[in-house]
Order: structure tokens, then sequence, then C-alpha cells
């Protein structure tokens, strides 16, 4: 076996880092809930800069209010503000469900948001509208952990002891919202009734149509989230979702409801094993368009393999997406060069060393990397490929390596929302770009090459000299 | 709906009442008649829980005016969100030149403590020692900017003390920002800290004597998608030397000699007519509020500078080029002109351009009907003749203000910098031009609105009121005026295009806004079925 180099940071600089910060992940998760807002309690330049953020890879809408907290607050406390934001919110936007996320500040100031909501609630006699708080200090975690943290916090505010029933829950990580309604296709196609949480397809990717409404239409509803404690079993895609912050485990634990801790469905293993879990869960035969997408993927994989396996990927992002990309690639005889994740303490590595005991090459694996590590490891292993979100553009621009955009965020190119890559469709889909770009590199360069190969400086052909 | 039937109780009806009485007074239309400006709120605090545009003092600070520095690193001393978020979000290009080589070029990267958990408890000051020790050795920068955010200011470091430390360490100036986020109710805060911290530490140690007969600086440009560098071959071609922009694709070593110039001139006056005045006040030097954006805009301010020095031969090739330029753009734009005349717009952005956006538009024969800044203050939007009238309160007092003497020995008449009799000089004051800047009203048409820190729902509910044909908005409210049907551009970035600047900019910008308005994508969002449906009954 080929041990894997693993390095986590030593180092104090973090240069051109590879994550962000535990609210904006909460965010995300919460626009998966019905007629919900998100309201982060802090400095208004942290919601600002989430807004940013996520308009720029969603291309939506993205309200994210703020309790505007200013240096006297810092001395005295949040409350009052808290309080002034959550009569604003619910004066213009009328909510049902307010998530309120912990910025830095208000973590260190200490504020008791709890405490706060609940004199709040009580004070203005408030029934209907669920106010759910999700503590998402960034020095503890990244945008990883606080997409986990919320989409927990949510289960744990919802589910109630229910009547056992026959339907599945599905928890999905940060993915984009095309992969989530690909995912309820296949769900949809084996015939099974499921909770989807959190099923932003429709809030963060909202089609042209009717009239514009201030709190897109779509999530999950809250009756369902309710019901997810009933579930016949729990399909979480979070093998890297770390235990105390795992609602599937939250379910399981509290619930009993049994947990499935699955890889993302990309690539034909993992979505194999999707495909299996439902077909024992429904006991319904796999239908048979499904049997033909696989059939396409196969084939797809075959016609590629020559080229895919020149490829050296350098695989870098969110670790639940970079383990079932670096599988992928496995299975496509494409040996990843580097395989790097911003997060630390996700078992990334332990779940990737089986996976690579067998690899020809062996792969640089980093936890708690900045893109000055990744970009030094990938030119050191030569890698031909840059998979991952658009911090990867200096590894294109720098260093020349062609990139794959798939993960989040994506701003320096159009439709990061929009992005598919579950699924045999959408698993061939991410092969085809994966190969193309290979190809276009290699067109793009191949005469040059074989020309300085061929023939020197002066145009006189090497093998005469 | 015409412009002056708008009523502006109508926009604000939602709020609760305390927020409606606290937003009309950011709201004023324009009387023609009534002469001048009524006053506007600005600069005060965002009402919790109303989704506002604006961002923090540490992004004014270091994402807008001290991160652009080519030369300097930038650390941002904090959790990691606050560094990531203002990384390369505002496309400065800079590039290298005879005095900064592109190994010396860090303004494209992100330097970020990356506090954790334990650095919040036990503080952060060992970190951030020893990060600037391993920039340096790694880098070698000629200096450093450290700026703090949020939970550093809670916690106590004591940014001054790394700072000083390591500049004795190190041999390189290493310059402190408390930068926090919360302080102030902007990034008007940060802009302002940030000047200041230049004015102190950079500005003034130069020693080279600069070549040129006349030297300008060009202050308030960031150099958008380039726009910087098409207003300085301008000013090259015409005969003056552009010592540094300030701070679009600058230069550690060059704003060290920002003192050494003639003349100022100042394109954003809200976030560095600071360092304007400081330096009008230290070392006598005089500036002009000048306005690249738009073609008679240009046109004005480049007569404007060359009175200042009124030099014939300079008036003469001013308006040789002036000549050149607009015979090379005129046909282009006359075809641009026809799509864009009669059309209205909407202008929601930062300080100064929701200002200079309205020439260029005019230029093409559109009009502003609604126009605002996310973090301006009164006399952005009232003229400069306001500012003793403008009342400080408890936000604004925590910004320092530096109280400057002139300089004993480096500080010379203003009218001996450009070269002119005092009475000559004093002419040009009285005129308006030097040292003044009029505000956004005298601009505004009759009846247009001028919003102050508009909110999310607000600019949702004017857009319905008005339905304009474009927006020029920042990028977190573009989609929203997508959803509702009107095109938007993104006027922080410019949608990757650029640069607008000056004659050819113009017609850059031009072709984008023309395009903008005659996609037919628009016109064809409802479906065949429905729009048969719709003329049948
Ligand atoms: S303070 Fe924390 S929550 Fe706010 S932007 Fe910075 S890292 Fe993110
Ligand atoms: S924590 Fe403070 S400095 Fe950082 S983004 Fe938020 S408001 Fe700005």
């Amino acid at each position: 076996m080929t041990d894997c180099t693993v390095t986590t940071r030593v180092r104090q600089v973090n240069e051109n880092q590879c994550h962000m910060c535990m609210p904006l992940g909460g965010v995300v998760a919460l626009r998966g809930v019905e007629h919900s807002i998100a309201l982060v309690h802090g400095s208004q330049g942290c919601s600002t800069y989430m807004r940013l953020a996520n308009v720029e890879h969603f291309n939506e809408p993205i309200d994210i209010a703020s309790s505007s907290l200013n240096e006297k607050q810092t001395i005295f406390g949040g409350e009052a503000n808290l309080r002034k934001a959550l009569d604003n919110v619910i004066r213009v936007y009328q909510p049902k469900v307010i998530g309120i996320m912990t910025s830095c500040l208000a973590e260190t100031m200490g504020d008791d948001i709890e405490r706060f909501i609940e004199t709040y609630k009580n004070d203005r006699e408030i029934r209907e509208i669920d106010i759910i708080p999700v503590s998402t200090p960034s020095y503890n975690g990244t945008h990883t952990e606080g997409f986990w943290a919320t989409t927990r916090a949510v289960v744990a505010y919802y589910a109630r002891p229910t009547e056992r029933h026959p339907g599945i829950n599905v928890i999905v990580p940060n993915i984009s919202p095309a992969d989530i309604r690909e995912i309820k296709r296949i769900l949809d196609l084996m015939g099974l009734e499921y909770t989807l949480l959190p099923d932003y397809s429709l809030t963060l990717d909202r089609p042209f149509g009717g009239r514009y409404q201030k709190i897109a239409p779509g999530g999950t509803s809250t009756a369902g989230i309710a019901r997810m404690a009933g579930a016949q079993a729990t399909i979480q895609f979070g093998l890297t979702c770390p235990e105390p912050l795992s609602p599937g485990l939250f379910l399981e634990q509290q619930f009993g409801v049994p947990l499935i801790n699955l890889p993302l469905p990309i690539g034909l293993d993992s979505m194999d094993l999707f495909v299996r879990t439902l077909h024992d869960l429904s006991r319904r035969p796999v239908p048979e368009s499904l049997v033909l997408e696989r059939g396409w993927l196969c084939d797809g994989m075959a016609d590629a393999h020559k080229i895919n396996a020149g490829a050296r990927p350098a695989i870098y992002g969110e670790p639940e997406l970079i383990y079932a990309l670096a599988k992928l690639c496995m299975e496509n005889g494409s040996i990843p060069a580097v395989i790097a994740s911003g997060t630390q303490n996700s078992g990334l590595v332990g779940l990737l060393q089986p996976l690579l005991k067998d690899a020809l090459e062996e792969p640089v694996i980093l936890e708690e990397a900045d893109f000055v590590t990744i970009e030094e490891a990938a030119v050191r292993k030569g890698a031909n490929l840059a998979i991952g979100h658009s911090g990867g553009r200096y590894l294109t621009e720098r260093q020349g390596i062609p990139g794959v955009r798939v993960g989040y965020p994506i701003h320096d190119r159009i439709g990061g929302q929009r992005i598919l890559s579950v699924g045999y469709t959408g698993t061939l889909a991410f092969l085809d770009r994966f190969t193309n770009t290979l190809l276009e590199a290699k067109h793009g360069s191949y005469r040059r090459l074989r020309k300085e190969e061929m023939l020197n400086k002066k145009g006189v052909s090497n093998a005469k000299a | 709906m015409t412009v002056t039937d708008v009523n502006v109780d109508e926009l604000v009806a939602s709020f609760p009442d305390k927020v409606k009485k606290n937003r009309k007074r950011h709201i004023v239309k324009k009387n023609e008649s009534a002469g001048s400006c009524p006053q506007i709120e600005a600069n005060t605090r965002t009402v919790p829980g109303i989704i506002t545009q604006r961002g923090c003092c540490y992004a004014g600070c270091k994402g807008v005016v001290v991160g652009p520095i080519k030369d300097m690193i930038s650390i941002t001393h904090g959790p990691i969100g606050c560094a990531y978020y203002s990384w390369g979000t505002r496309r400065n290009k800079a590039r290298a030149d005879d005095r900064t080589p592109p190994e010396q070029i860090y303004s494209t990267m992100c330097f970020s403590t990356d506090m954790q958990e334990s650095d919040i408890v036990f503080g952060g000051e060992k970190k951030l020692a020893k990060m600037i020790d391993e920039v340096v050795e790694i880098f070698h920068p000629r200096a450093i900017n450290v700026c703090s955010t949020c939970p550093i200011g809670l916690i106590g470091d004591d940014l001054g003390a790394v700072a000083k430390a390591a500049e004795e360490k190190h041999g390189i100036p290493v310059i402190p920002y408390n930068c926090e986020g919360y302080k102030g109710v902007s990034q008007s805060a940060g802009h302002h800290i940030a000047n200041n911290q230049i004015m102190e530490h950079i500005i003034g140690t130069g020693t080279e004597e600069l070549d040129g007969k006349y030297i300008v600086n060009l202050l308030g440009e960031y150099n958008i998608g380039g726009d910087g560098w098409v207003i300085e071959q301008l000013l090259e071609e015409i005969g003056y030397k552009v010592n540094s922009i300030l701070t679009g694709d600058s230069a550690y070593v060059n704003i060290r000699n920002l003192h050494k110039v003639h003349l100022n001139l100042v394109q954003c006056h809200r976030s560095i007519n600071y360092i304007a005045e400081m330096m009008e006040t230290k070392y006598g030097t005089p500036w002009l509020k000048i306005n690249f954006i738009g073609i008679e805009a240009t046109i004005e301010s480049l007569r404007d500078i060359a009175q200042c020095f009124g030099d014939e031969e300079l008036i003469a090739r001013t308006e040789l080029v002036i000549e050149r330029e607009l015979a090379a753009v005129t046909p282009e734009l006359e075809r641009y002109r026809k799509i864009c005349r009669g059309k209205t717009a909407f202008s929601f952005v930062g300080g100064s351009r929701s200002h200079h956006y309205q020439y260029l538009l005019r230029d093409l024969g559109m009009e502003v009907v609604v126009a605002g800044y996310e973090f301006a203050h009164r006399d952005d939007y009232e003229g400069r003749e306001v500012i003793p009238t403008i009342k400080s309160d408890a936000d604004t007092k925590n910004i320092p203000e530096l109280h400057l003497e002139p300089d004993p020995e480096m500080y010379r008449e203003p009218n001996l910098h450009l070269n002119m009799s005092k009475e000559k000089y004093d002419e040009l004051v009285a005129s308006g031009r030097l040292g003044y800047y009029k505000g956004m009203y005298p601009d505004m048409i009759d009846g247009g609105i001028m919003i102050d820190d508009a909110n999310h729902y607000e600019t949702e509910e004017l857009i319905e009121i008005f339905k304009p044909d474009l927006i020029f908005t920042g990028i977190k409210d573009k989609y929203v005026s997508h959803k509702m049907g009107v095109p938007s551009k993104q006027m922080h970035s410019y949608d990757y295009s650029g640069p607008y600047t000056c004659f050819r900019g113009a017609v850059t910008f031009a072709r984008d806004i023309a395009n903008a308005l005659s996609t037919p994508a628009w016109k064809m969002i409802t479906p065949p079925w429905e729009q048969s449906e719709t003329k049948r009954t």
C-alpha cells in the first residue's frame, strides 16, 4: 500500500484560503426551509458579505437580515438590537421561520441568544413564528460545519415523536439546486415517499414567472420536518459530517430512525450504492429508465477511459464533495494528484485511505489547506486538472492548470446553481466536462509541444543534432 | 407614473412607525422651484433588520482603500470569513511597472490569521506577530498593512504594539488599522481610518524628486476594470505626469511621494476627501474635484485641470486631444444613443458613482429618476457647504480626527504649487472649482428621488412604482431587478466589463447599456399561449 502524504496546516499564514465562515453555510441550509429568512446576529458587514458571496454563486436575490451591532452594543450586549431586527424582519417579510445565526462578534460577546428569543417571544406574544437559534462561531468551523449545524438545529427544533411511517428522510450536504432536483427525481422514480432536507432547489434557483415574492416559494415544509422522526430510515449524504453536528445521527439517537450514511451519489459505485439502498427500502424493482441511464454512464466511461487515464486532477473544496469526486476519479483511472479540503476533523483522510491504497501514484492529501499549499502540491505532483470551486482560478492563472468548476462558491463562471454532478446522468455530465477540459488543453498545446520536442529553436530537427 | 407624482409616504408604508419616520428623513424629492437642497439624513445608523446594502468599516478600510495597494501585503487579523469576503471582489486591476516587479504584487492574494477558538480566548497577538514574521520571510514585501475585524476589538489585541514591534524587528513599515467592522455606520468609517493611517505613515516619507512640469495625483480612483489606466493615459498625453493613483494600481513606493505633486485630482470624493484635505493643510497641495465618467464630464474636467495650471500650451493641447477623441467616438456613440434615448434608470452605488454616472447617462439621452448612495454623507448629496452644519454623533466621534498643522519644512502656499498669483488662485477657489464638491442634488432632475441607504424592500417598491428601464446597482440587488423583469448593470465590478472612463470608456459603456436594453430575451418571458390569452380578453 502506498502511504498517502497527509498534511494539516502548521503555518500561521493562511493565504488564499479554501474555506469560508460558518454562518454562510447556515444561511444556505436555512434557505431549504419553507417561508424562512436568515438573520445574522452581529455587525452588518457579515450579512452583507454573505449576501454577496451567495448572490454571486446562485445568481439569485438573497435576503439576510442583520442586527447591525455597533460599538455600543459590544459593551452593553446585543439584545436590544436583536429585538429591533426581529420586529422589522417580521413586519416587512412576514416569515414563518427565522433562523438566527451568530457572527464571531456575537459569539465573542457571549450573547445568550436562546434567552433573548424566549423573552422576545413572550413579550410580543408570538406563537405563529418559529425562531431558531444556531451557534455559528467561525473560529470554530467553516461554512461546511455551519451548513450541518443549521440543518441539525432545524431538525432538532421540529422533530417530535410521531407515528412510524414508511417514508424516508434524505439529508443532503451543500450541493447545487440542480443536484437536489436530480436526487428528488431519482427518489420519485423509485416510488418512495420522502422528506428531503434542506430543499433549496426552488428557493435558490427561482424560475421566472409569476409575481416576484419577497420570500421565495419552495423549501421543505415544517410539517414534513416534524414527520422525519417517524420515518423508516434516514439517508444522509454525510460521511464526513462530524457526529455532534449530524442531523441523521440526532434522529437515530432521539427517535430511533436508522441512519444510513452514504457518499454523495457521484460516480458509478456511489450512485449504485444509493440506488441499491433505495431498492432495499422501497422493495420495488429499479425502473427501466434508470437502468438505461446507468448504461449510458457505463458507455461514456468506457469511451473516455483512455483519455481519463491521463488525468492527474487536483481536487479541492468541501470534504463531502471531494470524497465523492475522488472516488469518481479513481473509478475512471484518473489518479488524483492532490486532494485538499479547507476544513479539519472531517475524517476525510481515514475515508480516502482505503480508496487510494492500490493507486499507482501517491496523491497528496491536505486538510486545513490554503491555495498556496494546494498550488505547491499540485505543481510538485504534476496536476493537469483543477477540480473544484472558484478558488482554483489561481491554479489556472498562475500555473496554467485548466479547471473544471464544481462545488461552492462559484463566482467566476455563471450558473453555479445549475451545475449537475449527481446521479447517473449528472455523473456523465460531469465526466464529459472533465474529459473535454483535458482534451481542450491537449489540443490547445499539442502542436506547440510536439514541435518543441521534435525541432530545436532554429527549426532544425532535434534528431539530426 | 411621472416622477413628480410619487408619494414618498407610500414607499415606506409597510414599516413600523418608528422606522417609517427614520426612513423618511433619508428620502428627498427634488423640487426645482424650491431652490436649494432640503436636508437629507445620511451617514447615520441603519435600522437593524432592514436589509441594507451597506457593508462594514473593515470593508471600507481593507476592501476599498488599502487592499488595492499592490506592493503591500494586507493581513486581515480575525476569523476567516471577513478576509475571504474582501478577496478580489472589486476587480481593482494592478500591473507590474518599472518600480514594482511582478513578484512584488500581492494585491490579488488574501492573507488571514484565521483565528481559532483558543486565539479568541487567549488573544491573537502572538499569532499575528508570527504571521508577520512568516510573511516577511516568504515574500519580503516593502511594507505591510494589518487590518482588524470585529472580534479583535473585543478581545483587545493591541494591534499598534504588535505592528510597532514587527516594524522594529523587520525594518519595514507595518501599519495597523483598527477598522473593526462595528465602528461607524458603514464602509465610510473605514475609508476615514485608512485615510488617516496612510496620511500618518506613508505620505511624506518619500524623498525622491519627481520629474515633470505638471505633476498630479489621481485620488479616489480604484482602477476597476482598468478605469484608472485610461485616465492616466489621457492625462499623460496632454502633458501631465501622474505620480500615483490612490489606490487603484498604486504602490507604496509612489504613495510615499504623494506630497511632491502640484495638484491633487479627486475622483471619488467620499472615500478620499480626507487625504485631499489633510494634504492641503499639511503641504498646501490644492485639490480639484474632477469626474472622468461621461463625455461632457471628462471634457469639463480636462479643461478645469488645464485652467489650474493656466499654461496656454497645455490648454491648446487639451483642446486638441478633446477634439480628436470626440471625433473618434461620436459616430459609434450615436448608434447607441438611438437605443438609449428617453430611457430611465435608477442608480444605487457606493458613495460617488451614483452621481458620476448621471453624466454619462445624460450623454446617452437617459435620465436617472432615482439615485442614492449606500454610505455617503450629507455633503455628497447637498454640497460641501453643509459640512460645518453636520452634527457629529457617537458613531462619528469614534473615528479619530487627525489635527494637522502645516509642515514646517514641506508646506508651500497652494498658489505656489500651481505657480500662480494669489489673486488668480483665490479666483479659482471662488469660482467653486478648487477644493469644492457640489454634491448630487444639483444634477438630479426635477421630481427625481434621492434616497440614502436604500434597503432591499424599498428598492423593490421603487422598481414597482417607477418601472425603470435599467438599474445600476451592486450585485446584491441585481437579481431582484432581473426577477422583476428589469435589466441591471452591476456598477461595482461592471459585470466583468469596462473600462468606462473618459471617451473610449463611454463607448464601451454605451455598448453594454444598449445591449442590456435591447436583448430580445426580456420580451420573451411571457409564453406565447399566455400572450394570446391576454390579447383575447
Ligand atoms: S466575523 Fe465571523 S461571521 Fe462575520 S464575516 Fe468574519 S468570519 Fe464570518
Ligand atoms: S465581523 Fe466585522 S469586520 Fe468582519 S465582516 Fe463582519 S462586520 Fe465586517
